[in-house]
C-alpha cells in the first residue's frame, strides 16, 4: 500500500469519524452534502482514488498561510467512464478549480458540480446522463415463439437493458409532493401526502427525511434495493428469459449487482399470507404470468432489512407487490406497481413509470462497496 | 507496517459504521430485546422481550420460556416514540398476582441496537427499565 493510499484511507476514515455516530458511507448526495453550502476550491491534485462507489480527488488548497487537503467527491467510475473519462484524466500535480457543495458536518469534503483544469480552462469529469434518442417511428415490441412480448433481448441476440426511469422516486400516483431525485422531500411537512402511511410509518419516514436519508441501508451497507426501487436505479435492469425452465432472471445493474427470479411455472406462494414465511427475502418470492401482453408479477415474503423505495418509505414483512410490465413498443417498458402492506399503510396504493431500452449494451458493472464514502 | 495502518483504518471505518450495520427497518418495536429492570441497579434482573407488530397491535412475550408474561395493552406513540406495555405476572416471593406497567421511550431510532428506557411499576415496587434491541 502506498503512502498516498494510506493517507487517503486515513483521511476518509477521519471524515467518517467526524460524522459519527451518524456515519455516512456510500450515500445519497443530500445525506452528506448541503445544497445551500456552495464552495469553490482552487488547488493542486495530491491523489486520485478511482473506485466505486464514488471517485475522489484529493487537492491541496491554500488558504492564507495554510494548506488544507480537501476530498472532492464525484460520480461513480461507471458514470464517468460512460461519459468518456478515464482514471488518468486528472494527474497528481494538476491544478484544478472545483465548484460544488460542501459537507454538512463541516469536514473538508465537497461534492463536485464542476471541475475545471485551471491550465486549459477545460471542464472535465462532467457526467452526460443522456437518454438514447428515440426512433422517429415507434418500433413494435419483439415477440417470442409463444407470441408473447420479449422483455429482454430481441430474437437474434440483440443485447440491451432497461434504464432511464421516468421517475426515480416512489409516491402514490395521485401525489404531487415535490422531492428531489433521491426522494428527499422539499418540505417534510408534506410527508403525509406521499403515501397513505400508518402513524408510526409516517413518523419514521419523517425521521429518515430529517436525517437526509443518511441511514439508507442500500447505500450504507450495500443492502439490495428490493421492491420498486430496483427499477429506479441509474444502472438499470436486464431481463434474461429462460423459457425452458419457465423463469425469468431479472439482473440488477445497481445496488450490489444482484438478481431476482420471476417464476413462470405456475407455482404458488409457499406458507401463509406473508409468502415464504421461513425465509423472508430482500427481493421476496415472485410468481409471474402473462395477462395479454402484460407480465403480472406477484411478490411476497420480503424481509424488513432494507428500504423498498428511494426516500425511505417504510414497509413490513406483510408487504406484497403486484407489478405489471408492459413493453408498449420496442424501446419503452411500462412498469406499474400496487403496494399492499397492511402493516405500514392504511390502504393499497399504486404508481408507475416507464423505462427506456438501451440497445447493444450489457448492464453496467457497478459494485457497491461497504464503508467507502 | 503499511498493512497494519491499512487494517487499523479499515477497523476504524467498520467500528464507526457498526451502529447500523444490520438495521431492522420495519416497525421500530418489532424484534427481540434484552435488558434489565429492578428496584435499583444493585437489585436489577435481566429481562427479555419479544415483540411483534401485525399491522394493528403490538403483541409479544416478556421472558419467554421462563416466567412467561404475555404483553398486553402495548402501544407506541410516534410523537416522541413513547412506549407503553402492560403485563400480568406473579410475585416470585409470594406467588401473588402482579400487574406490571412499563413506560419508556425509544432512543437511537435509526439503529438496529436502539434502546427503550423508562420506568416499570408492579404492585408496590417500581424502578428503572432499559432494554436494547438485538
Amino acid at each position: 500500500m502506498s503512502i498516498r493510499s494510506t493517507r487517503l484511507a486515513l483521511l476518509l476514515g477521519g471524515s467518517l469519524l467526524a460524522a459519527a455516530p451518524t456515519v455516512i458511507a456510500h450515500h445519497a448526495i443530500a445525506a452528506k452534502f448541503d445544497e445551500t453550502k456552495s464552495v469553490t476550491l482552487n488547488g493542486i491534485v495530491t491523489d486520485v482514488d478511482w473506485k466505486n462507489p464514488h471517485v475522489h480527488i484529493l487537492i491541496n488548497v491554500k488558504t492564507g498561510n495554510d494548506v488544507v487537503n480537501w476530498a472532492v467527491e464525484l460520480e461513480s467510475p461507471i458514470a464517468l467512464q460512460q461519459s468518456g473519462w478515464a482514471s488518468d484524466a486528472v494527474q497528481v500535480g494538476d491544478t484544478l478549480t472545483v465548484q460544488g457543495i460542501s459537507a454538512r458536518n463541516g469536514s473538508k469534503q465537497a461534492w463536485a458540480r464542476s471541475v475545471v483544469m485551471t491550465k486549459t480552462g477545460r471542464q472535465i469529469l462532467m457526467v452526460r446522463n443522456t437518454m438514447p434518442p428515440a426512433p422517429l417511428q415507434p418500433r413494435p415490441a419483439p415477440k417470442g415463439a409463444d407470441g408473447k412480448p420479449r422483455l429482454g433481448a430481441a430474437p437474434g441476440g440483440v443485447l440491451g437493458y432497461w434504464a432511464y426511469p421516468s421517475a426515480t422516486v416512489l409516491k402514490d400516483k395521485d401525489s404531487n409532493v415535490a422531492m428531489d431525485a433521491s426522494g428527499l422531500l422539499k418540505n417534510v411537512a408534506e410527508a403525509d401526502k406521499v403515501a397513505p402511511m400508518q402513524p408510526w410509518a409516517l413518523a419514521l419516514y419523517k425521521e429518515r427525511q430529517r436525517r437526509f436519508l443518511q441511514d439508507d441501508p442500500t447505500y450504507l451497507n450495500c443492502k439490495p434495493p428490493g421492491g420498486p426501487r430496483q427499477f429506479q436505479q441509474p444502472e438499470g435492469v436486464q431481463f434474461v428469459e429462460d423459457p425452458v425452465r419457465q423463469r425469468i432472471f431479472l439482473l440488477l445493474g445497481g445496488g450490489n449487482s444482484n438478481y431476482r427470479i420471476l417464476w413462470m411455472d405456475g407455482r404458488g406462494h409457499k406458507g401463509q399470507v406473508g409468502g415464504d414465511d421461513d425465509n423472508p427475502l430482500y427481493y421476496g418470492r415472485a410468481v409471474a404470468q402473462w395477462e395479454g401482453d402484460t407480465l403480472v408479477v406477484d411478490t411476497r415474503g420480503f424481509n424488513e432489512d432494507f428500504w423498498f423505495t428511494n426516500g425511505g418509505l417504510p414497509h413490513t414483512e406483510q408487504l406484497r407487490l403486484v407489478e405489471r410490465f408492459t413493453r408498449s413498443d420496442f424501446d419503452t417498458l411500462r412498469y406499474e406497481v400496487t403496494i399492499e402492506d397492511p402493516g405500514a399503510y392504511t390502504r393499497n396504493w399504486s404508481t408507475g413509470w416507464t423505462m427506456r431500452w438501451v440497445a447493444d449494451q450489457e448492464l453496467p458493472k457497478h459494485f457497491c462497496q461497504d464503508n467507502r464514502p | 507496517m503499511k498493512t497494519a495502518i491499512f487494517r487499523v483504518s479499515l477497523l476504524v471505518l467498520c467500528v464507526a459504521a457498526g451502529g447500523s450495520l444490520l438495521a431492522q427497518e420495519g416497525h421500530p418495536l418489532k424484534g427481540s430485546w434484552i435488558g434489565t429492570w429492578g428496584p435499583s441497579k444493585a437489585h436489577s434482573s435481566d429481562i427479555i422481550l419479544t415483540l411483534n407488530w401485525d399491522g394493528k397491535a403490538i403483541t409479544g412475550v416478556i421472558n419467554p420460556g421462563t416466567d412467561n408474561m404475555e404483553v398486553k395493552n402495548a402501544s407506541l406513540n410516534p410523537e416522541g416514540w413513547l412506549v407503553h406495555i402492560e403485563a400480568d405476572g406473579k410475585n416470585a416471593a409470594n406467588g401473588q398476582a402482579v400487574h406490571y406497567v412499563i413506560d419508556g421511550k425509544i432512543d437511537n431510532l435509526a439503529f438496529r441496537n436502539r434502546t427503550v428506557t423508562g420506568t416499570w411499576k408492579g404492585g408496590s415496587e417500581s424502578g428503572a427499565f432499559k432494554i436494547q434491541r438485538q
